[in-house]
């Protein structure tokens, strides 16, 4: 379902990233890293009115193969998922589904106690799931 | 224009695309006048740039038209226009070549004709659309110089013509200028050139406007020919086609022509009849003219941008908008439209001047005038102002909804112009419509740069980037170069919204690009510089120790783009750069990479670095940017940076002089020198230790290897500052993973404060500077300070002696140098040289002390070890390589005499004293076979022996075993006694500076026992002036000894045999001892004034001085027979209980006795007759120096068996008359006293009389009181007459009861009548 997905801190430095192919890793970490602009530009729009802030931030992109999303939590932990821009059958929702998903997930993998807040995460329990959610049967 | 497309219809091959996009058109190039600038001929010079520049500035021109409004006219000068892009001048007449201009320069003739074929040949090119030409020729100077310039101004030029003729196919008007002519009316010409332009536009316009629309031909697109072929082209449809597309034509010729009010009606009056008929191309085409004419009112500051871009070849144009990009939002934020002034864009000194400027004049009209001054001043030269200044004026026109207010003058906007919001609607709906067609793919591409222009204009970054990335979709068939410009394009735009990220993604792909595979002249050095630009998108940036502060970035990116960097370097063949950068990439990203890519990326810098070493110098490239250097700062990884103190003998120490002045008080809690001394402390990077100029000095450093293999480290050096210092290279092959330390040396050269840095390494082919600042999570201080002092000398010492094999253990004994054995038996001599050698080459030795330390007291040691201090003192100074010695005179002292047995056995042998045997009365017929010990003599006073003791032989002897116990060992084990000969020394400045250095030499002394004395004791001599010292002497060596005690008096001992030897020794004299007792008083007085010490008895202080006597005189000189070891023994330390030292010292008491009236001779033979009384006169005087108290004279007779049997037990034999125990209670100095009494022999023999005089302590005397003697005795005058003694003569016999005796015996013979 989702080619990539990446949690980045809110430093802009990259705490996760994931993708379903190895090989383009790299490429993908070069696309996700251009979305930022995109990403801390919504977050400087919708800074005027914190309560009422999606946290879903749509389309960041799309590429000829790619389309990015973006999604930002209150602490400025941003979720970055990559679809595969043939796949046209994906709904919005599924990503807004995928997103919440991840935000869990991520929730659950920052309330671990030895968890140091900013530093990359390394739990095998969270790649499990987002490899998962990835593939779409989470 | 026919024959073009006919040209392009009989090219059937060639598409009939644009196809290299306009990248750098914007909305505003719309209303612009195309005119090519070309520069021809073979030497285009810098000096024709002022040229350029001037033409240039003459980008718009006031026109007044025939109805008298006054109209602006734009001018867009390019240098390169491909010839089908005319093709297009139809669908946007904009696009259309409208004017040409070149510029060449020639010397002669020829050059001339050259530069004149060369502009007709472009005319020729650009022949359809051309309407005018101008040619700017520069000439050679004028022959004769530069003498009256203005005054030839006027002619130069007709001169110029006359020389040179320009050819005759030649018809475009020539402007001819000297090379170094100001061209000051070029400007102008240029504006009359322009002027000629709008004319025949402005003609073309009207004509355009007059057509019948029944009688307008269909405008095409180059790619729409054939699709129109044979089409019906009276069909209504087709004919509002032709109508919609000919008012859109119009639309532009009229916004070129400066009617933007009227374009706009226009556009939006064709875009209407186009959509009708489903037009998208044209519709799409009207839609941008809609957005071209809005933003032409809306945001006329964008030509400004352009002109600055263009004047200032300055980088930072380029990014000074995304300096203001929160500025923009401010403004945007507040006024919903678009009211920024032009000096927002226009750089902040025009702001600033601006504003200056409203605040100097109320009158905002004026006000704007004067800032358009301001702002074109910047732009053009004064004498165009007139010109440009109305473009200006306009431009303030056109913001009325500008905070300045009264902007009176034609304020309102046309009501169908489209709304700030609306130009990027419609520029999207206009890219819509291009996007349907494949041949439009260019006009999209740059549409979308227009309206992301606008966009970035209008601050609203998320439609920039929408419409950038929509670029990414146009499917353009363009070749790899223009791809490139694309992404570079759009890689400038983004930078200009604050997008770095997105920017250097794209600046990413160009690199790419440029050197992609398949590519046949890949570009490296664009490459590298793309790369190198795209750095701080990334959160890199060229100086290593930023990056490593920041730690920020994607690691995984940083690391690849380091990678193509170094690719892009190498391949560029510039290995100072690849090495640097990969120097860079494992410094900073080091650790960011896994344990295999640090090995990888280790052994890819070796390999670089064979090519090119790389060491730390900026390296500057061709476009000036500076890479600064890199350091493989933690290769190898540092652990541990340790400064060492010098080795311990060559440690300066400072030379100890009498405190100056430490303030009054003894102990005050002021430090007068603390302060300094806390201030050290906090200083954690200061050393407290000194080292010595021109001394090797080390610094030690842990490292690890953190490769998997060997890593050579060569050339290791110290980095310092401050004082010269010599850095000794090092060279270390590093095993992985293994901390190794590395000692570091180097030579400070001057004196002062040496400031340590760090290191220098070459490791895998790079020169590193290891700075301990730049070494992060270990807690380095930045530097280490150290001070230096003056050189100090230093010297080699050697000694005569064998070295011992170990080393002693004493304190410090890490100054040793040397170390000198030597074995002595006690008392023997022997000595030691000691050789120093001033081993410096300039410095002399001029201070030298010496001093002995070792684990014995000071007393003894100084018996043991002499050295002549003055005789050393005067050989100094030492020059430079010279050479002293001095020599140490060694003396084995030891303790001679055993010490005191235990108590035990004086206390067996104490009842053994008790058996009285009688012995021989002579004191001369043998010498005493036993020695008692002093112990129980004390109780035995009443002992009528003259000798000190009668103790019993046996128990003694026991005493004197040949073995003595162990446990009474004195010197009988070897001893071991270890000295440090330490020398101070020191020379030079650094003597005067204060300083010195210490060594040591080590000396381990070994003491054999020799000779023992293991009892002794005090017999009377046959004279009284004598007595003799009987001693125990044993042989503790494994030798014979031959041992002299007198003068003339040898014994031979055997190995560990003893013997016992009697030594005639003069009594201690009455002078000495009374001599000592003042001394003593005189002392005590004081004492007891001063310190109120316990007063030492007087007789303790009788006993040392008979002791000291002792040894004194008698000296025991030992031989080893056979060697020649010999030595002496002392007597020191003996011990003398109260009845020896009274048969040492002489006695107080002056005894002269006569019986029967003759004065009694020593060893005279006294004859009476039985049952005769004999007169017994007993005369005494006291010698001493004192009064004698509590005197008991005794008088004893008895017979001596002479087999050690005395007999007392005289009552039936010896009769006394009067008392034969008298007490006198005080004799005063030199006062006599005399007893006499009678004495009655009942039977004949042979009888001995004692007399002796006993003191007795008071308490005695008083239980003697109590116990009524035997003998009968007269009434004692005990009275105490204490008060009335001076106190230093109370003392005499006040504790200690002392014996006297008159020695030797009386002997009476008792014959029968």
């Amino acid at each position: 379902m989702a080619f990539c997905v990446a949690v980045i801190g809110k430093d802009n430095a990259p705490m996760y990233l994931t993708t379903a192919d190895m090989e383009q890793e790299l490429d993908l970490q070069y696309h996700v890293h251009a979305a930022l602009d995109v990403v801390e530009e919504k977050c400087l729009i919708g800074k005027g009115a914190p309560e009422s802030k999606e946290l879903y931030l749509g389309l960041l992109y799309s590429t000829e193969n790619h389309k990015i999303y973006g999604f930002v939590t209150n602490s400025r932990v941003k979720f970055i998922v990559v679809i595969d821009s043939s796949n046209v059958a994906l709904r919005e929702n599924e990503v807004r589904a995928i997103f919440r998903n991840l935000h869990i997930l991520y929730t659950d993998a920052v309330c671990n106690p030895f968890y140091i807040p900013g530093e990359s995460l390394t739990s095998k329990k969270f790649d499990r799931a987002v490899q998962k959610l990835m593939s779409g049967n989470a | 224009m026919r024959a073009t497309v006919g040209l392009m219809l009989s090219h059937g091959s060639v598409e009939p695309v644009m196809s290299r996009p306009d990248y750098e058109q914007n909305a505003l190039h719309h209303s612009s006048l195309l005119v090519l600038l070309r520069g021809v001929g073979p030497s285009r010079a810098r000096i024709l740039q002022r040229a350029f520049e001037k033409v240039r500035r003459v980008n718009s021109i006031k026109v007044n038209d025939s109805s008298g409004n006054t109209r602006t006219i734009w001018v867009r000068f390019i240098h390169e226009h491909p010839v089908e892009h005319n093709d297009w001048g139809d669908f946007q007449t904009h696009r259309r070549l409208l004017g040409l201009v070149t510029i060449g320069k020639f010397d002669n003739q020829p050059e001339l004709n050259e530069l004149c074929r060369l502009h007709e040949s472009l005319k020729v090119r650009y022949g359809s659309t051309l309407y005018e030409s101008r040619a700017i020729f520069f000439g050679p100077d004028e022959p004769n110089g530069l003498e009256t310039i203005g005054e030839e101004k006027s002619s130069t030029p007709r001169r110029l013509q006359d020389d040179f003729t320009t050819p005759s196919n030649f018809k475009s008007q020539a402007f001819f200028y000297r090379e170094q002519d100001s061209c000051a009316d070029l400007e102008s010409r240029i504006g009359d050139f322009v002027s000629a332009l709008f004319w025949v536009l402005e003609s073309r316009r009207l004509e355009r406007s007059r057509e019948k629309a029944e009688k307008v031909s269909l405008l095409l697109a180059p790619f729409e020919k054939r699709d129109f072929v044979g089409l019906d082209m009276e069909s209504r449809n087709n004919r509002k086609r032709c109508v919609g597309r000919v008012m859109k034509n119009l639309a532009d010729l009229s916004l070129q022509a400066g009617l933007v009010d009227e374009a706009l009606s226009l556009y939006h009056n064709a875009n209407e009849t186009l959509r009708t008929v489903g037009d998208s191309l044209w519709v799409g085409a009207t839609e941008e003219g809609l957005c071209a004419a809005s933003a032409m009112l809306l945001y006329p500051q964008m030509r400004e941008i352009e002109t600055l871009h263009r004047n200032s070849s300055l980088q930072e144009a380029g990014t000074s908008p995304l300096r203001h990009t929160p500025e923009k939002w401010r403004a945007s934020d507040a006024t919903k439209k678009v009211t920024t002034a032009p000096e927002t864009t226009n750089g902040e000194a025009t702001v600033q001047q601006q504003q200056q400027q409203q605040r100097l004049t109320s009158n905002s009209s004026s006000c704007s005038s004067v800032s358009s001054l301001v702002t074109t001043a910047n732009n053009s030269s004064a004498s165009d102002t007139p010109t440009t200044s109305s473009t200006t004026t306009s431009s303030t026109s056109t913001i009325s909804a500008a905070p300045l207010g009264g902007n009176q003058r034609n304020g309102e906007l046309p009501g169908n112009i489209l709304k700030a919001e609306e130009i990027t609607n419609y520029y999207r709906k206009a890219i819509i419509n291009y996007s349907k067609y494949r041949h439009a793919a260019t006009i999209e591409t740059e549409a979308a740069l227009k309206a992301s222009r606008i966009c970035i204009e209008q601050n609203r970054p998320l439609d920039v980037a929408m419409f950038l990335q929509n670029i990414l979709y146009i499917n353009l068939s363009m070749s790899e170069p223009e791809r490139v410009k694309r992404f570079e394009i759009i890689t400038d735009l983004y930078q200009q919204i604050g997008y770095q990220r997105k920017a250097a993604f794209f600046q990413r792909l160009a690199a790419l690009k440029h050197v992609q595979q398949g590519s046949q002249a890949p570009d490296w050095l664009q490459s590298y510089r793309l790369m190198l630009g795209s750095f701080t998108g990334y959160l890199l940036c060229l100086d290593p120790l930023e990056v490593v502060g920041n730690a920020a970035g994607w690691p995984a990116l940083q690391i690849d783009l380091v990678q193509s960097l170094i690719t892009a370097a190498r391949r560029l063949g510039h290995s100072a750069l690849a090495t640097r950068h990969m120097t860079f990439l494992l410094q900073t990203q080091w650790d960011n990479m896994s344990p295999t890519e640090q090995s990888e990326m280790a052994i890819q810098l070796q390999n670089l670095s064979a090519q090119c070493e790389g060491s730390p110098v900026p390296l500057v490239l061709e476009n000036g940017t500076v890479i600064p250097p890199a350091n493989l700062t933690d290769l190898p990884y540092c652990l541990d940076f340790q400064v060492k103190d010098l080795p311990p003998h060559l440690r300066p120490q400072r030379i100890k002089v009498a405190k100056a002045d430490s303030g009054p008080f003894l102990f005050t809690p002021i430090h007068f020198n603390s302060v300094d001394r806390r201030d050290k402390k906090k200083d954690k990077n200061k050393i407290a230790f000194l080292w010595v100029q021109n001394d090797l000095s080390e610094v030690c450093v842990r490292l690890r290897n953190p490769l998997p293999f060997e890593l050579t480290v060569t050339d290791m050096r110290l980095l310092t500052n401050g004082v010269v210092f010599e850095s000794l290279p090092q060279t270390i092959v590093l095993q992985p993973h293994v901390p190794t330390y590395v000692p570091l040396h180097g030579t400070p050269i001057e004196t002062g404060q040496l400031d340590l840095q760090g290191y220098s390494t070459h490791t895998l082919g790079v020169k590193s500077n290891c700075r301990l600042k730049h070494m992060r999570g270990r807690s380095f201080p930045p530097n280490y300070l150290v001070e230096v002092i003056p050189a100090l000398p230093r010297i080699a010492v050697k000694t005569s002696l064998p070295q011992t094999a170990t080393f002693s253990n004493m304190n410090s004994a890490d100054i040793v140098v040397t170390s000198a054995s030597l074995t002595l038996y006690n008392g023997e001599s022997s000595s030691c040289t000691i050789t120093i050698t001033n081993e410096s080459a300039i410095l002399p030795l001029e201070y030298l002390e010496v001093n002995i330390n070792s684990n014995v007291e000071q007393e003894l040691q100084r018996k043991i070890f002499r050295i002549d201090e003055e005789a050393l003192q005067a050989k100094l100074p030492v020059p430079p390589q010279g050479t002293i010695d001095f020599v140490v005179e060694v003396y084995a002292e030891a303790d001679f005499v055993c010490p005191q047995p235990p108590s035990s056995v004086g206390h067996s042998s104490a009842p053994a004293a008790g058996d009285y045997s009688l012995m021989s009365g002579s004191g001369h017929a043998s010498l005493p076979s036993r020695v008692g010990s002093p112990q129980h003599r004390r109780h035995e006073p009443q002992t009528s022996s003259f000798r000190s003791t009668m103790s019993g032989g046996q128990p003694s002897l026991a005493a004197l075993s040949l073995q003595p116990e162990p446990s009474s060992i004195g010197s009988q084990f070897s001893q071991h006694i270890e000295a440090q000969v330490r020398l101070k020394y020191s020379g030079g400045e650094a003597l005067t500076a204060g300083y010195c250095r210490q060594c040591a030499v080590s000396f381990n002394l070994e003491l054999l026992p020799s000779a023992q004395i293991t009892s002794w004791d005090v017999l009377p001599a046959e004279i009284a002036s004598q007595f003799y010292l009987v001693l125990d002497i044993s042989n503790l060596t494994a030798q014979e000894m031959s041992l002299n005690y007198t003068d003339n008096k040898n014994i031979l001992i055997e190995a560990k045999e003893s013997c016992r030897v009697p030594i005639p020794v003069d009594r201690c004299s009455l002078e000495q001892v009374c001599a000592a007792r003042a001394a003593e008083v005189a002392e005590n007085l004081e004492r007891e004034l001063c310190f109120r010490t316990q007063l030492l008895s007087f007789n303790d202080a009788l006993g040392k001085l008979c002791s000291e006597h002792i040894a004194e005189r008698v000296k025991i000189n030992w031989l080893l027979t056979g060697t020649d070891i010999k030595g002496m023994a002392s007597l020191r330390g003996i011990v003398l209980s109260q009845s020896m030292v009274d048969l040492t010292a002489v006695s107080p008491l002056q005894w002269s006795i006569s019986f029967q009236d003759t004065p009694v001779q020593p060893h005279s033979e006294l004859v009476c007759t039985v049952g005769q009384r004999a007169l017994l006169c007993i005369q005494l005087t006291n010698d001493s120096m004192q009064p004698l108290k509590n005197l008991v004279l005794s008088i004893k007779f008895y017979q001596d068996y002479l087999n050690g049997m005395e007999n007392y037990n005289l009552e039936t034999r010896v009769a006394f008359s009067g008392p034969n125990r008298i007490s006198i209670p005080i004799l005063e100095k030199q006062e006599q006293t005399q007893h006499t009494c009678s004495v009655i022999f009942f039977t004949p023999g042979r009888f001995k009389a004692g007399i002796e005089c006993t003191t007795n302590p008071q308490q005695q005397q008083q239980q003697q009181q109590k116990k009524p003697t035997s003998a009968r005795s007269c009434p004692s005058a005990t009275h105490v007459v204490e008060g009335q003694l001076e106190m230093f003569s109370s003392s005499y016999d006040e504790q200690q009861a002392h014996v006297w005796k008159f020695i030797p015996p009386i002997e009476v013979t008792v014959v029968e009548q």
